[in-house]
């Protein structure tokens, strides 16, 4: 099958101009812009199959929005290739447009005083649908994202969540083979968050459309994708497994602990770092590649009756971090 | 599913921009009123100012116009100035924080869905100012001399929209190059107001000011068909919308170089 993405030592480079500060500065760029060639993205390399949702995270101004731009068609690489669907996005944009939907979380693209549905209409005639169609397509969008009763009020009046899924919705209608979602949790609480990750998820599995999703929320990543992209500096720095991922930047355990009876204050386990200790309750964090979980988990139990325990992993948000503290040093 | 369109030049897809965006703008059916109050202020003071000028110069007409002809001029010009497009402000908007991208992913052309939009918002704003203005001139000075050449005028109203909306994209586009264009807006904004014709009619201007507005486009957006619809003739409508075509073939031409360097900017160098 064809990937919906190849992406071959891409590069991007940018001039950018420079001004030194003050009045000097500004009159001097004036008539002698000083220039330089900033590298957003150097040489990366990746790909996407058909069907797969891939998380593509970084740092602000790492080289995603970049790397999202020349994958639509909107600028031209410096050098190395891609193909979106079989096309060379840069030289087949508006064919390649029919193709893909996007939702930008920050960019809402629903018309904001008129009820959802005149822009679904709108997105029909725009990607040359026909009418019949639409209204069929839109009877089985608003059953998947549960927006029925939402479709005829005007947009203003939706909450954010309702308002994002029916935005997804509408990046859906013409049945694209890639859905680029920017950020598409920001801003939604947890109820919503879900909901918004159960739709994408089910449109994936019955669509087979291929998602790549950018996301500032390490949980989007989680709770969506298997495969997950990590760029920073304009390099990737990770491609793996989720799972791969959590596997080898998780060694950092914590541990809760609540007790029945009272507990000595000073009391230790050996090889952890002791964050709290109450009365009833501690809590701790160790290496797991340097402490045994079991020993841990015995020294506890022998302190006194154990009411509730939870061991937990890093946030994916640790994880991340903790690799691009490795790359920076 | 989908028939696909390269060029995405289908007349279809705009006129549903178009169509929208009228909805849009009818969303709020009061506030869109209550705007019109503003032609409705501004000719009840241009009412004062030239009731006393012609009073005091003793004329029943000056430069070739009563003041019933003035004050219909008069609505017509303000009307087209307040309902003026302004695609300086969103286009140079979208190039400078980057969202022109959401719109290049789109199967449309950027540029035809930007006239497709602002036309449809012209469309409610001259209607709304055309009637509130309408209705204060003619409880003021009397009906206007001439009703039968309005298709003739909404005619060139329409190619004059054009033009402005050429000229003002123009001034979006730089944003390309400049980082600020309001600077650009503002000038645009003063040569309309006089060279166009909206403070005054051309014809009181001295001649040879007369002479160069005349020449200029702002005069083809709202002097001519203001003036048209005050004395109306075939060979004026004739010379006007060949004047006007020079100067939409003109600006259009400019504007699509513009563009075209303009994306290939932004491609190279993301804008």
């Amino acid at each position: 099958m064809t990937p919906v993405i190849e992406v071959q030592k891409l590069t991007k480079q940018f001039q950018s101009k420079r001004k030194a500060s003050g009045l000097r500065g500004s009159l001097k760029a004036l008539y002698r812009p000083e220039i330089t060639n900033v590298e957003a993205v150097r040489g990366i390399s990746f790909g996407l199959e058909a069907g797969e949702l891939l998380g593509f995270i970084g740092p602000n101004g790492a080289g995603k929005s970049t790397t999202i731009k020349i994958l639509t068609g909107i600028l031209h690489p410096t050098s190395g290739e891609a193909r979106v669907l079989g096309f060379v996005p840069w030289k087949e944009r508006q064919q390649l447009a029919f193709q893909i939907g996007s939702v930008f979380g920050q960019r809402p693209q629903l018309w904001y005083h008129l009820p959802a549905i005149d822009t679904f209409n709108l997105f029909g005639k725009i990607y040359e649908l026909d009418s019949e169609e639409v209204k069929k397509r839109v009877a089985f969008l608003a059953e998947a994202f549960e927006i029925q009763d939402l479709l005829e009020t005007p947009v203003r009046k939706l909450s954010l969540g309702q308002r994002m899924r029916c935005e997804v919705a509408a990046s859906l209608l013409h049945k694209p083979k890639l859905l680029l979602l920017d950020e598409p949790s920001i801003g939604l609480d947890v109820v919503a968050k879900q909901h918004i990750r159960d739709t994408i998820k089910h449109m994936n599995e019955t669509e087979g459309v291929a998602v790549l999703l950018t996301s500032h929320d390490a949980s989007d990543i989680e709770a969506l994708c298997r495969n997950v992209i990590i760029i920073n500096h304009g390099q990737i720095v990770f491609r793996d497994k989720v799972s791969n991922l959590k596997r080898h930047y998780l060694t950092t355990k914590l541990v809760e602990v609540r007790y029945s009876q009272p507990v000595d204050p000073y009391f230790q386990v050996a090889g952890t770092e002791m964050l709290k200790v109450s009365q009833y309750g501690v809590k701790l964090r160790f290496d797991a590649r340097q402490t045994l979980v079991e020993s841990v988990i015995a020294c506890l139990a022998e302190a006194g009756s154990v009411v509730d325990i939870t061991i937990s992993d890093p946030t994916l948000e640790e994880v991340i971090r903790e690799i691009f503290k490795a790359q920076e040093a | 599913m989908q028939r696909q369109n390269a060029l995405s030049r289908q007349p279809g897809k705009y006129l549903s921009i178009l169509q929208i965006q009228v909805l849009n703008r009818l969303a709020y059916p009061v506030d869109l009123a209550l705007q019109s109050l503003t032609i409705v202020m501004f000719m009840w003071i241009f009412m004062q100012l030239w009731r006393t000028t012609y009073n005091a110069s003793g004329q029943q007409a000056i430069s070739g116009l009563t003041l019933n002809q003035t004050m219909w001029y008069l609505m017509i010009a303000e009307a087209i100035m307040l309902s003026m497009p302004r695609p300086s402000r969103t286009i140079s908007t979208a190039v400078k924080d980057g969202s022109i991208a959401y719109f290049l992913n789109k199967p449309f052309d950027f540029m035809l869905y930007q006239l497709a939009a602002l036309l449809g918002e012209y469309l409610i704003r001259i209607l709304f100012n055309l009637l509130a203005g309408g209705i204060i001139v003619w409880l003021m000075v009397g009906p206007p001399p001439v009703l039968s050449a309005l298709p003739l005028v909404l005619v060139s109203m329409v190619l004059g929209w054009l033009i402005s909306f050429c000229l003002s994209a123009l001034i979006g586009l730089s944003a390309f190059v400049v980082e600020e264009v309001s600077a650009f807006e503002w000038v645009y904004s003063k040569f309309l107001l006089l060279l166009g014709g909206v403070l005054i009619p051309l014809d009181f201007l001295p001649a040879w000011l007369q002479k160069i507005s005349l020449a200029l486009p702002f005069a083809y957006s709202i002097y001519g068909p203001a003036r048209l619809f005050v004395t109306p003739s075939l060979e004026r409508f004739a010379m006007l919308t060949l004047g006007q075509l020079a100067w939409l073939a003109g600006c259009g031409i400019l504007l699509l170089v513009f563009y075209r360097r303009g994306l290939a900017r932004l491609a190279i160098n993301g804008g």
